[in-house]
Parts: C-alpha cells; structure tokens; sequence
C-alpha cells in the first residue's frame, strides 16, 4: 500500500460513483419520479437532481477524474507519443476519447434541458450513461502493470 | 443513391487499404452513384416531359435490382475475382440500361410531342453511349478479343462513358433543369438547338471511340473537336438563359461550377488528345478523370440533388422550404472548399496538397450525404425514441473507442522520426527498414518478455512488406510507407521476411532474438535447403522422353521487319506455367506468356514504342539493350496493374536482349524475363531461311524460392534451353533444304552462362558478333566453327548445309549442350 494506492482508490471511486449515480437516476429515480410524482412536482424534482448531479460532476468528480488520471500518466511514464502505439497506449488514448465524448453528451444533456428539448435531453443523458459503461470496459482492458 | 455517394467517400477515405484504390473509387462513384442517378432521373424527366404515365409497378424495383446486382459484381468481380464475374455484371448493366434504352425510345417513337421531347432524344444518345462504353469495359475485363491494345480500348472506354453517358445526360438534362433551377422561361429556340447539337453530338463521339479503337490520333481529334462543337451549341440557351437570370439558388451555383469545369475538362481532353499517339492517349487523362468526376459529375449530381431531393419529398412549400434550407445549410464553404480543391487533384502538386485537396473534397461530399439524410430521415423516416437513440449513440462511441483501443497497428501510418526507444510499459519500438533487398536492422535482440513495436518503412522504390513466422504481418507496402507491427510478449527467436517472390531468397529476411541465447541469423533458417550435392539436369531430367501432347515449340522463324520505321508492341508481364523441359512445366515469369518473350526486328533508325503492362502479383520493368537513353523513368519498376511506355530509336545494328529490369534481377531473367530485339545491320544480304535462338538457363522449383535462388547464386541451372523449351528443338526439328543459305541469329540471355555455338557437320562462312562483322564470305579461306558470346551478348552466323541429313546444334560448351542446349537441324531435299 502506497501512496500511489490512494490515488487510484480515488480514480476509482469517483468513476464508480458517477456511472453508478447515472444509473440510480435514470433506474430509479426516474421511474418512481414518473409513478408517484404529478407533473409539477415531478419536474422540479427531476431539475433539483440533475443541477446537484451536475454540481458533484463539476465540483468532485471531473476534478479528481481529470488530476489523479494525469497523475497516474505520468507516474507511468506514458507519453505523447506513447499514446499512438497499439497495445496499452491506444487503449488508454481510446478511453480518453470516448470520455471526453460522454464529457460533451453530458454538458449538452444539460444545455437542452435549459432550454426545453426534453426528448433530445434525455437521449444524450442515455448517451451518456452508455459510454459511461463503455470506458469502464476499456479500463478493464489496460493492461495491468 | 446516397448509399452509393456515402460509400464513394468512404472508399476514397480507404483507398490506401484496398487492392485496385484507383479503379474502385471510380467505379464506385461512377457506376454507383452517378448511374443510379442517371436512371433514375432520365425515367423520371422522360415521364415528365413525354407526358407519360408511371410504368407498371415492377420495372423500377426490378431495374434497380438489377442494375446494381450488376454494379456490385463489376466492383467485386474485377477487384477481387473471379474476372468472370465481373465480365457478367458488366453484361448485366449493359443489358439493364440498353432496356431502359429501348423504353425510352419506345415512349418517345409513341409521344404526342411534348414541348420538350427533344431532351429525351439526348437521354437516348447518353443510354447507347453507356452500352458501348459497358462492353468496352467488358472486352477490357475479358481481354478480349485477344491481342487488341488494351489502352486503346481504354482511351475509347473512358471517353464514350465520361463524354457519352455522363455528358449527354447533364447536357441533354440542363436544358430544362437550368431554367427550373433559375426558376425562369427555357430561352427561345432551345428545342432547335438541342436537336441539332445532338446531332452533331452523337456522331462526334461515334467518330473518337472508332479513332481510338483503330489508333488514329488524329480521327479520335476530329470527333472530339465535333463533340466540342455539339456541346459549345448545346450551351448556348445555358449562356442565354444565365444571362438573363443570373445563378441565384446554391443549386444554381453547385450546376454552373460543374458545367464550367465540364467545358475544362473538355478542352483539357482535346489537348491531351491531340498532343499523344492513341496508345498513350489512356495513360495521359489519368489525371483527368478525378478531376472531371468531382468538378463536373460530382458537382453536377450534387446540384441537381440539391434542387430536386425537397422536391421528391414534397409535403406542401413549407416543408420543402424548410428542406431546402437544411440541404443547402453551408453551401457557399462547400462550394468554395470544392471548387480550389477541384483544380489541386488534376494539377501536378505535392502529394501533400493534392491529399488536402482530396480531404477537402472528401469532407464536402460527406457532409452533404450527411444533410440529405437528415433531410430523407427528417421528411420520412420515423421517431426515435429517446432511449433507443441515447442507447444507439453510446454504443456508436463506444464501438468507435473499442475499435480504436484494439486497432493492432495494420494500418498505414505516417512515418515518424522514431529509433530504438524503451518507455515504461516494458515496450521498445525499433525501426525497421526495408530497402535493396534487405531488411535492416538484420538481426534483433531483446530480453525475454520485451513487448516489441516495428515500426516498418519502406524506402526501396518497389514495394516489400515483412512477415513474422507468428504469421503477424505487415501489408504490402509502397515505397515511403510505414506500417507498425506489435509483438506479444518476447518468448522465442523469431524470423522475419518479405513475402515478395524472390526477395527472401535473395536476402530479406531478419531474426528477433531473446538476449542471451541469440544466434547469428545465417545460421537460421535461409541455409535449411541448401546442399553441397550437385544436382546436376542429367540425373534430374529426362531430355530424351517425349514433350508432351499439344505442347508447340517457340517458332524459332525470324520474320523480316515490317516495312514502317516505327514499331508498336504492347508486351503484358505475366506468369505462366510453361514445358521447359520433355513432361516438365515450370510456373515461368514471361514477357508476354512465351519464353523468351516476343522478338522485336527492325532497322537502324526505328523508334520501338513498347507498353509494358504488368498483369503479374510482383513488380516488374524492362530494359532494352538495343536503345541507349537514361534508365530512371522507362526502366523503373512498375507495380501490378500499372503500365509504362519506353520508347527508344534504335541507333545501332546488332542482336540486343531485352529483360526484366526489377530487382533481382537474377531471378527475374532466370525465371524468364528475357527477349531478343534484332536490328538489321545495313545491306544484310537477304536468306533463304532465318531464325532467331535464345539461349537461357533454366531453374526448377518454386520460382523465387530458397532453394531456386540458391540455385541461381551458386550458378547451378538444371538445364540449359534454347527458347524457353530444354532440348525442343530435339523434338521439333527446325528445317532447311540443301544448299540453302540459313542464317541463325543467337542472343544468350543467361543469367550466368554465354553460349558456344555450334552446327555439328557445318562451318560457318559469315560471323556476326556484337555488331561487326568477324568473318565474311570471300575474305580469304577461314571459316568459323563457334560463336562465342558471353551472357546478354548476341550475333549471327550464316551456312549452308552441304547435302541432306540431321545436323545437331549445340553449346559447345558441353555441360550446356548434354543439358538442353542441344537441337536439331533436319535438312531435308
């Protein structure tokens, strides 16, 4: 156990909360929202969780994401360069692509909701969440070292 | 229709991975998109301008089906086999549209003479140029009918398909659509001038694709030049109509552009046409034909669409309008980025230029594809739930992410400033060159559990790759190219080659070791076939036992030169399996499927104007002993599917060997690569008889294999041949008469071995050794009894057999004559 231990505990932590938080939104809070909520409350409700979702994203989980993430790069010893060769360095380029695209489905997710488009909201938050599942699939696949 | 354009950008996106990158992107573009279009859309204006009614309900589901059932077994079939395949699908198109020819004439034979009848007139014209151009395409798949050039079929080709199908359609089309478009009157007496300039047309284009086919420069000019005239006419109510209404509507704009760079692409055709011989006409519009399928169809097609896609959806002027706007979203970029790219493709810039061009061009197209299926999905297609579209997404990124993580490094990446270099993965990348039959570094050591990176790069000017015993490997690769290849974990030595025939052999191969326990690579696996036992042909060969049924000898029978000064051959580089030795056939690399290849005769001062076509797998060139120039461009290697021309004026009198000028060139001449080119020395007597031998070696085995090169290196043929057959001419006796002069020109081609030659019971009276004469008759009383030439020397020599009777001819050199080099002369009153 060392110091580098806590880092990743870290990192995983926080990815976990966020893709399990995601998926307590939209499994279960949702679904109860819609049965047991009328339409007022329901929307209010449904605003509060995401700007406090939105908050954790802002405020603890991309901060910590992005930090222990380049913190454990370097400690690697991954390189620009190092990030074009198949193996470890395009998978780890291939999980920083697709999270930055569930980063942008996330903000536009946002975005559309500010201003009504429920129906394309709520695909990109759906988006979100599936590439969410996905990056943890290619963190699986880094290889181990 | 979309499908076809989307799938053009992507083949143009891919090209460097697919094996014909050219010919396909063409194709799909042309015969996809734009003939689909074409169809489509010629049906849909004759209807319309014909005042017809819609044809019965299966002929439009069936048309398509079949045409692009036909379409896609042209691409797949001539791409990647079997050739008869795409033989029937170009039958199958041809077929298709000769039936909507006949449809069409059929309705306007029967029409009541709508204002606009003479457009379909122009339809017509358009379908049966596409039926000529279908079958060219089809003879030139076919190569048939055999021993017609296939550039001139080519030239024909392309023109009577770009001119013909595609220029008459959108010529005949533009009368009517330009003024939809400006949303104005068609200018007064556009009907006459359609119908005179189609008659100017039609024959215009019969007259170049006949010029072409019979190779006369100047018939394929005149034609054109009618075809010019005939178009200049038919733009004239286009000029009029402009003029009044001026382009206003980005389909205006995307239809002008394309009409202007149609008016280039013609004018640049004439240029090329009438400034090159017809068999170089195909080779010198290369450059243009891109040009002219992205500047004129492709902008073209693209305007119409945009002008007629939220017509077809319909659904009242608010939903058409708002169509539009989503279709012509970006237009002036799109317009501006294609057009200063269109130029960049035709003109001769920096690779890097014209690969931005074609960026640019690419991007445009596809962001079109991508609008019109919004359009398509947004007017037809239905609602998506929000969950089954959020999912589809994430798993596209997704897909896209995975994809990217497991891509192993097989395709081509630009090369980088990279050497050896560890990194904290425990991975080392080394670079790894491939150049004059080499694989450098030749040897790798690394410690055990080393996950290697090659960074493989090309920097030969013909293409090699490098295959791992693993059976990892890289693709073939062209000069300048990079491929990265990623080991597993170091286990074991590894040996690695380049699967070019010959090139292992010849020395390309390389070892990765485990540090430690390495071993100098010529210690692997290059010596396992090798033997110090010398296989000699008599104990291998049976040079008595019949040739077998059917087999022919090369006709030894020189012919005079032909009359002209200038000599025209198109020779293929193939492989063929031919009878070298009695019941032996051997897989041979043949200048135009004999061993030797074609023998070319003429005088001093004649210019020979050969087109090498390389049918083969592997890389091939030429080289001609008898003309003198620099051997940079006309003896380079060329890859397979392309040709060159080499053209040289024959300066000097003498027997000259031609052969493969591709590295190694041991192999290439010991597999049969060679020819005789026989320039008459002034005043040569005329004979009664003549005949021309080549003298070659001959190597049995895998052709380019260890134990075949090893074979050549250690200068150990298994036989000895005079034109491509070991002892033929035992079996097929050449003949003379008594006392008639018989003159027998001799070129030895080796590789390794001269000749000694020699006619058992005659002596020879003239002798005729690169280029002087040795001996002549009535200098004194000396006769000869040898000509001696080294390897790639040739000459001639003259007797007369005194009485009747069976007269062996043989290297004298006795290993040679007792292992092949041996024939007969039966003379014979």
């Amino acid at each position: 156990m060392t110091w580098w231990s806590v880092i990743r505990f870290l990192h995983v932590t926080s990815a976990a909360l966020w893709v399990g938080g995601q998926l307590t939104v939209s499994l279960v809070v949702l679904p109860l929202a819609r049965r047991l909520l009328d339409t007022g409350q329901r929307a209010r409700v449904l605003r509060e969780v995401g700007r406090r979702f939105g908050m954790f994203t802002g405020a603890f989980f991309l901060p910590v994401q992005v930090s222990t993430g380049i913190a454990m790069a370097v400690h690697k010893g991954v390189t620009w360069e190092s990030l074009t060769y198949p193996g470890y360095g395009r998978t780890l380029s291939a999980k920083l692509l697709l999270f930055v695209l569930v980063m942008v489905a996330a903000t536009v997710h946002g975005w559309a909701n500010g201003r009504g488009m429920a129906v394309f909201a709520r695909s990109m938050a759906i988006a979100a969440l599936v590439g969410s599942v996905g990056i943890v699939l290619l963190a699986t696949a880094l290889p181990v070292t | 229709m979309l499908a076809w354009l989307a799938l053009a950008a992507l083949a143009t996106l891919t090209h460097d991975h697919l094996p014909a990158p050219r010919w396909l992107l063409i194709h799909v573009f042309l015969l996809g998109a734009v003939t689909n279009a074409i169809v489509t859309w010629t049906e849909h204006f004759a209807i319309a301008l014909l005042r017809r009614g819609e044809p019965s309900p299966w002929v439009r589901p069936v048309r398509l089906a079949a045409l692009n059932t036909g379409v896609a077994a042209v691409l797949y079939g001539a791409t990647y086999g079997p050739v008869r395949l795409g033989i029937a699908g170009a039958a199958l198109v041809v077929g298709v549209i000769g039936w909507h020819v006949a449809i069409l004439v059929s309705w306007s034979r029967r029409a009541l003479g709508g204002r606009f009848a003479h457009v379909v007139a122009w339809y017509i014209g358009a379908g049966a140029a596409l039926v000529t151009g279908g079958t060219l395409g089809g003879l030139m798949l076919a190569a048939w009918p055999p021993g017609t050039s296939s550039t001139r079929l080519q030239a024909a080709h392309v023109h009577v398909n770009l001119l013909g199908w595609v220029g008459l359609a959108v010529l005949g089309t533009l009368f009517t659509l330009w003024p939809t478009v400006l949303r104005t009157q068609v200018a007064e007496g556009s009907g006459v001038i359609a119908r005179r300039s189609l008659r100017l047309a039609v024959p215009g284009l019969a007259v170049t694709v006949g010029g072409f086919l019979g190779g006369a420069r100047w018939v394929a000019v005149a034609g054109l030049l009618l075809y010019a005239a005939a178009a200049a006419l038919a733009l004239v109510p286009f000029l009029r109509t402009a003029r009044r209404r001026p382009p206003h509507t980005p389909a205006a704009w995307m239809l002008a552009a394309g009409t202007a760079w149609f008016v280039v692409a013609v004018l640049a055709d004439l240029s090329v046409v009438a400034t090159r011989p017809a068999d170089q006409v195909a080779h010198g519009i290369e450059p243009l034909v891109p040009f002219t399928l992205v500047g004129f169809a492709g902008q073209t097609l693209l305007g119409a669409l945009t002008f007629l896609l939220p017509v077809v959806l319909g659904g009242g002027p608010a939903a058409l309008k708002r169509n539009a706007a989503l279709l012509e979203r970006g237009w002036i970029i799109r317009l501006a980025v294609v057009n200063v790219a269109v130029p960049l493709i035709a003109l001769p810039v920096p690779g890097r230029v014209s690969l931005i061009a074609w960026g640019f061009v690419v991007a445009a197209l596809a962001a079109f594809v991508l609008l019109a299926a919004v359009t398509v999905g947004r007017a037809r297609g239905p609602r998506v739930s929000p969950t089954v579209g959020g999912v589809a997404v994430g798993l596209l990124a997704t897909a896209v992410a995975v994809a990217l993580a497991l891509s192993d490094g097989r395709g081509v990446t630009p090369a980088a400033k990279l050497a050896v270099q560890d990194n904290g993965a425990g991975v080392r990348t080394v670079e790894v060159t491939l150049a004059n039959m080499r694989i450098m570094p030749g040897t790798i050591e690394a410690a055990p559990g080393t996950r290697l990176v090659l960074r493989v790069t090309n920097r030969d000017a013909q293409q090699h790759d490098l295959r791992l015993a693993t059976g990892q490997r890289t693709p073939m690769l062209g000069a300048g190219q990079t491929a990265t290849l990623e080991l597993p974990p170091l286990a074991g030595p590894i040996d690695g080659w380049c699967t070019v025939p010959g090139h292992r052999a010849a020395g390309m191969t390389m070892r990765i070791d485990v540090k430690g326990t390495g071993r100098a690579p010529e210690s692997g696996m290059d010596h396992s076939g090798r033997t110090d036992h010398m296989a000699t042909a008599p104990g291998v060969l049976n040079l008595a036992a019949p040739m077998s049924p059917g087999w022919r000898p090369y006709d030894a029978t020189l012919r005079p030169a032909s009359g002209g000064t200038e000599h025209r051959m198109e020779i293929h580089a193939v492989r063929k399996d031919i009878e070298v030795a009695p019941g032996v056939r051997q897989r041979m690399w043949t200048f135009g499927g004999t061993v030797p290849g074609p023998v070319l005769r003429g005088k001093v001062g004649d210019v020979f104007t050969i087109t090498l076509v390389n049918d083969d797998t592997m890389g091939h060139g030429i080289d001609f002993h008898a003309g003198s120039l620099a051997p940079d461009v006309p003896m380079r290697t060329i890859r397979p599917g392309e040709h060159l021309t080499y053209r040289f004026r024959a300066e000097h009198a003498g027997a000259w060997l031609y052969h493969c000028s591709t590295m190694p060139m041991l192999q290439h001449i010991a597999n049969g690569m060679y020819g005789a080119v026989i320039i008459d020395p002034p005043n040569l007597a005329p004979v009664d008889r003549e005949y021309v031998l080549v003298q070659g070696e001959l190597y049995l085995g895998q052709p380019g294999g260890t134990e075949q090169v090893s074979k050549m290196r250690d200068g150990r043929p298994d036989a000895w041949m005079f034109n491509g057959t070991a002892a033929g001419y035992d079996h097929a006796p050449m003949t003379a008469r008594p006392g008639e002069r018989v003159r027998v020109w001799v070129v030895a081609a080796g590789p390794a071995s001269g000749t000694a030659f020699h006619i058992v019971g005659a002596q020879f009276d003239t002798v005729y050794k690169e280029g002087a004469y040795l001996l002549r008759p009535g200098q004194g009383d000396g006769a000869s009894q040898v000509l001696d030439l080294a390897a790639a020397q040739g000459g001639f020599v003259e007797t007369a057999f005194p009485e009747p009777g069976h007269y062996p001819f043989v290297d004298h050199d006795m290993r040679h004559g007792e292992a092949g080099a041996h024939g007969i002369f039966e003379v014979t009153r």
